[in-house]
């Protein structure tokens, strides 16, 4: 089976990611809703991070800054040392597509197209031409263990797997950073256990990974575990 | 009532063959409608008469042939039958003797000369005596005005179908799309960009409507046998009452892409230009 390929030494010094003073206030008519009220931490490369919390703590808040999908009110976020917090739309989209990989709760692979043509679809989109495209969806869809499952559709794939596609289409250009809203959040536990069985590969393999979850064993399986509450972050 | 038409020459297509008539027996030519009705076959003796009861002092002639009617749309509401006859027999028939409305002359061209029924019309309408002669497409065109009339009606009326169902099409189609509404967020998220999911949409809805119109054309071509099949039959005529021609079918094919892209194209735009996050509906 393919591996993932290790970071790059030295990388490890530097964080991948680094958050500073970071709010975000979403305005609700009159008032105004702090989901984050001032969160600083570093995520080195490799590392892999849970954010657990009660509901409505600004964990996805937190998730979707890091991943370029909002935007702060104030306070700023670096990956691998540049400020993402003001990109306009299209320098950010771009940037998602190489440096950022995203796992949703609910897999949002594409019905139309097989497991394959899923995960070809961000290398498609960076210009990776369709040889070397399938070539890597194969090797990647080997390495989430759907070897022969490539020419299945999304429909024909039990949940698990559905997000297992959806891990190796969060993979396909080689991301600076993983990011997983919930990713078992769909799940039963039999299921649950193969992505977390397989998010504890990518760990080992040296994927800088963050996870936003209530799945204890999920949680359990991340180096590093950052509390939040109320907007802010209460442990690690 | 009897609709006669005189023919100066009788050169009619017939049905079961030419039969040997003698020369002293007048013969007639009728068209299938009527002989279908009256049941009548060629060779059968008829009697000609103005009315039913004056039956007795009729001619009685021979049917000689059985002719299928014209492709003519001004008779097509009319259920006339069309006789035939010697030009003396319709005289002594209506009883008015030398007087006739109109006639047709066939002309035809000696070999090297094309320009015989100019130069007939030409010497005719020169000494002309009380009428005036005209080509057979003359006549056409002007008999058919109403159906020119018809004709603009029908492109109004075409026309306002085509709208209405594009305007009807623009919201099922925003519609389908909107429903895509989560995946266009993911793919946004994933960081595919707005060219690309406004294009990609916009090719998919060029290829529904590509095929869409295929499956129109087939079924709107199934359909035009079925009514032709139909009104033939009501009206026992070879018109051609429906017809999908190659134009018709290109201005069909045409119409749904452009529609189609532009259904897609303003339906993905609309999508695209909101925030993913407001497309996953928080
Ligand atoms: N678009 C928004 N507009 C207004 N308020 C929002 C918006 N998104 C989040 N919030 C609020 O911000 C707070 C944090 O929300 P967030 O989704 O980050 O919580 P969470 O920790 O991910 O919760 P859960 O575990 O239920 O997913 C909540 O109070 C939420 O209601
Ligand atoms: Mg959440």
């Amino acid at each position: 089976m393919a591996a993932q390929p290790a970071p790059t030494p030295g990388a490890a010094r530097a964080p991948v990611v680094s958050v500073r003073g970071l709010r975000r206030d979403y305005p609700m008519g009159d008032e105004i809703v702090r989901a984050l009220r001032g969160v600083s931490f570093d995520i080195g490369a490799g590392e892999h991070v849970a954010i657990v919390g009660p509901s409505g703590c600004g964990k996805s808040t937190l998730l979707n800054l890091l991943g370029v999908i909002d935007r702060p009110t104030a306070g700023e976020v670096r990956i691998q040392g540049r400020d993402v917090g003001g990109l306009p739309d299209r320098e950010a989209t771009a940037f998602r597509l190489r440096h950022i990989g995203f796992v949703f709760q609910r897999f949002y692979l594409m019905p139309m197209l097989s497991a394959r043509e899923n995960v070809e679809l961000p290398m498609a989109e960076a210009g990776v031409p369709a040889a070397a495209r399938a070539a890597r969806a194969r090797e990647l869809l080997a390495y989430v263990g759907l070897a022969d499952r490539e020419r299945h559709r999304p429909a024909q794939l039990s949940g698990g797997e559905q997000q297992r596609v959806a891990i190796a289409r969060a993979l396909a250009n080689r991301p600076t950073l993983l990011l997983a809203d919930e990713p078992t959040g769909e799940l039963d536990a039999a299921t649950g256990g193969e992505v977390i069985a397989l998010f504890q590969r990518l760990r080992e393999d040296g994927t800088t990974l963050v996870v936003v979850t209530h799945d204890d064993a999920l949680a359990r399986a991340a180096g590093r575990v950052i509390q939040m509450r109320d907007g802010g972050i209460v442990g690690r | 009532m009897l609709s006669l038409v005189l023919a100066a020459a009788m050169q009619l297509g017939t049905r079961g063959g030419p039969i040997a008539v003698p020369p002293h027996v007048r013969t007639i030519a009728i068209d299938t409608r009527l002989a279908e009705d009256a049941r009548l076959r060629v060779g059968d003796r008829v009697v000609l008469a103005g009315q039913p009861a004056a039956a007795e002092g009729g001619d009685t002639v021979v049917v000689a042939a059985i002719v299928a009617p014209n492709a003519d749309p001004s008779e097509i509401a009319r259920a006339d039958y069309r006789i035939r006859l010697h030009l003396s027999e319709l005289q002594r028939l209506v009883g008015t003797g030398d007087r006739v409305d109109r006639f047709a002359v066939r002309t035809t061209a000696a070999p090297g000369r094309q320009d015989v029924t100019d130069e007939a019309l030409a010497r005719i309408n020169a000494a002309a005596f009380g009428f005036h002669a005209y080509r057979s497409s003359e006549v056409a065109v002007r008999t058919s005005r109403t159906f020119q009339v018809v004709n603009r009606f029908h492109r109004a009326i075409a026309l306002i179908t085509i709208v209405a169902s594009s305007i009807f099409l623009l919201c099922i189609l925003v519609l389908r799309v909107d429903e895509r509404r989560r995946d266009v967020a993911a793919l946004r998220l994933l960081g595919i960009s707005r060219r690309s999911i406004v294009g990609s949409i916009v090719v998919e809805a060029a290829l529904i409507s590509l095929v869409g119109s295929g499956l129109g054309t087939a079924v709107g071509w199934a359909a035009s046998l079925a009514i032709n099949w139909h009104y033939r039959g009501v009206y026992r005529t070879p018109l051609a009452f429906a017809r999908v021609t190659p134009d018709i079918v290109l201005v069909a094919v045409a119409l749904a892409i452009v529609l189609g892209v532009g259904a897609g194209a303003l339906a993905a735009t609309r999508l695209v230009r909101l925030p993913p996050l407001a497309l996953f509906g928080r």
